[in-house]
């Protein structure tokens, strides 16, 4: 697929394009700041960006900033956002326009490449992809709202699993569950929450929105 | 400055003493009522207005004082505390208002001097230049020089006292440049202590920003070279899997895992040691540092922030760690299961209260030696807030709930 890097440090820029073109890959563009990258995406309409942060000139959010921009300028087009710590806003934010598409990992989630690489196909695909930790924090600021009360602990935590990107067979593995009792789970969450039957890769999302905005 | 520019300023000045001195008696005069009457209880009060309300009458004279050169430092602020009483007592014992009040009895003396001076250089001065003009006017008839050699040695009398008013005033100014000097400005204590708090919020400030600066350099250097590393080391590994079975790669493969997890394992300790010097989302303010906080407790957390106008980098840090420690004592030790965090700014202070629903009985221990135990974390806090004059408070009777306030300067 067609790659745009957003990072500032030489480094790992130079390491990420390395990795990603020697799996086949084509790094479209690796630019270090907000700016570049919109035009980078204009130019090159690259399958997926990935989006550090942090970076010039503020090293606060601009890299969030930017992500946020560019998904709204080029609707289709998969975001990873990766950062060496979470924050529960920047999630919020960034999860604001739909989770279509979208990933927020921490950037030490690169140390594993190959979930790293599975993460991008899946965004790519318009999936969602969230950081074990977003899921945490979400869980967290969500445990007193009423929206997910109907669902079982198990439930929720077949959920949380979802929005962490994994497919039905991973969640079985993953909770030591047949795969057909996480069919069934996630069945039970749809109807809970409301969603009708449709395209599932749609309902998917649907649910792992509904989670988030909890 | 020029020379006939200050003979202007000093001229303009010494015609104002009358002014001001007849000023300064007549305050002086409603000090003494204050006094005498404070036995019986009236004056009390009016004394408690009249000793701030002298600061008026030394910041005119103050302003006044830069006419003779003097250039004072304004004495710091009267701060009023909480209390009808306290304030009475704040008002009493106002410094700045009382050496006010001494300047304007002390330099009575001090101001006849420069007026006379001023009078006899410049007044006598222009009467003798003049003296031919008004001998032949015959404006006095019972002055006369007797004749014009009088008259023109009269005038050169003249002239010379004027060329040597501009410096004889500025002589005779001496005195009260003196005393405005020494009592318009900060007490010498005062002024000490307003240095030692600039200094302070300087070293506060100069402080935050070190941390930021180390933060800053280890997340963009170090730690983005350890994500290279252990990405690299676990492309390596995926290379490695390719080749063929043999006991050396074996070895290689078991030595590279044990790598790859330790880069891992550094890089996540890195991380928490780089949040724990400065969390990078304070940059972008105290809520949004704080929400994260929150979010990853595990207590239920309610988050109430309402900050119209930002506390400086320094003050958000404490009020940051604030949270984060006293949100980690109830999760420890209260046994509470919610917990609510509210943060205001007000009137250039900010409010921080971190209640629970736990079973109370907290105390701030004393200064020990043995650090163990909540108290000495609260102490930890305390001493914390109280760099840049903050104040910590806690109620929390035995069975709960527990309340920490936390207030502090909006600037350090």
């Amino acid at each position: 697929m067609r790659i745009v890097i957003a990072e500032d440090a030489v480094v790992l820029r130079d390491g990420l394009c390395l990795l990603l073109s020697s799996r086949g890959h084509d790094v479209a563009a690796a630019v270090g700041d907000g700016d570049t990258l919109a035009e980078a995406v204009a130019e090159h309409r690259p399958d997926v960006a990935v989006v550090d942060v942090r970076m010039p000139p503020t090293h606060t959010d601009e890299g969030l900033r930017a992500a946020i921009g560019i998904r709204r300028d080029h609707p289709g087009l998969g975001v990873l956002v990766f950062s060496q710590y979470i924050e529960t806003r920047y999630a919020a934010q960034l999860l604001a326009d739909g989770a279509r598409g979208v990933g927020y990992l921490l950037k030490e989630r690169v140390a594993d490449i190959k979930d790293f690489l599975a993460a991008l196909d899946r965004i790519a695909a318009g999936q969602t992809v969230l950081d074990p930790e977003v899921v945490t924090q979400i869980m967290g600021a969500s445990r007193r709202a009423e929206a997910l009360g109907a669902l079982t602990p198990r439930e929720r935590e077949v959920l949380a699993m979802m929005a962490q990107g994994r497919s039905n067979s991973a969640i079985a593995e993953a909770l030591f569950l047949s795969y057909g009792s996480v069919e069934k789970h996630v069945t039970q969450i749809f109807t809970k929450l409301g969603l009708g039957p449709s395209d599932s890769d749609h309902r998917r999302v649907l649910a792992v929105l509904r989670f988030l905005q909890a | 400055m020029g020379k006939p520019k200050r003979a202007g300023r000093e001229l303009a000045y010494v015609l104002t003493l009358p002014l001001t001195a007849a000023a300064g008696l007549v305050y002086l005069l409603i000090v003494a009522m204050g006094v005498l009457s404070s036995a019986s209880g009236i004056g009390l009060p009016l004394l408690a207005l009249c000793v701030p309300g002298a600061r008026g009458l030394g910041a005119a004279n103050r302003r006044l004082a830069g006419l003779a050169g003097v250039r004072v430092a304004k004495p710091a602020p009267l701060r009023l505390p909480a209390g009808l009483f306290n304030r009475l007592g704040t008002a009493l014992g106002d410094a700045a208002g009382w050496r006010a009040i001494i300047h304007s009895l002390v330099r009575v003396p001090a101001a006849v001097l420069a007026f006379a001076a001023a009078a006899g250089l410049w007044g006598f001065g222009v009467i003798l230049l003049a003296c031919p003009l008004w001998w032949q006017a015959a404006l006095f008839p019972a002055l006369t020089p007797g004749g014009w050699p009088g008259a023109l040695l009269a005038s050169v009398i003249g002239l010379v006292l004027l060329l040597a008013a501009p410096a004889g005033v500025h002589l005779a100014l001496g005195p009260e440049r003196m005393l405005a000097r020494t009592l318009l400005g900060p007490a010498p204590a005062a002024a000490r202590i307003r240095t030692l708090e600039e200094t302070r919020a300087l070293a506060v400030d100069d402080a935050a920003a070190a941390l930021r600066r180390v933060e800053r350099d280890l997340h963009d250097g170090t730690a983005a070279r350890l994500v290279t590393l252990a990405m690299s080391l676990d492309m390596v590994r995926e290379e490695l899997a390719e080749a063929g079975p043999s006991p050396r790669l074996d070895r290689a493969r078991a030595l590279l895992e044990g790598a790859h997890h330790t880069a891992k394992e550094t890089l996540a300790e890195l991380t928490d040691l780089i949040r724990g010097i400065h969390p990078a989302a304070l940059d972008n303010g105290l809520e949004i540092a704080l929400t994260t906080l929150a979010a990853r407790s595990p207590l239920t957390v309610a988050l109430d922030a309402d900050l119209p106008e930002r506390p400086s980098p320094a003050v958000e840090t404490i009020a940051f760690f604030c949270t984060a420690e006293l949100l980690a004592n109830v999760a420890k030790h209260s046994g509470a299961r919610r917990a609510e965090v509210e943060l205001r700014a007000r009137d250039g202070r900010l409010r921080l209260r971190v209640s629970d629903d736990g079973a109370g009985g907290a105390a701030i221990s004393p200064h020990t030696d043995t650090p163990t135990g909540t108290g000495t974390g609260l102490r930890g806090l305390a001493d914390r807030v109280r760099v840049v004059d903050g104040t910590l408070g806690l109620h929390s009777p035995p069975g709960g709930p527990t309340v920490v306030t936390v207030d502090l300067p909006l600037r350090a």
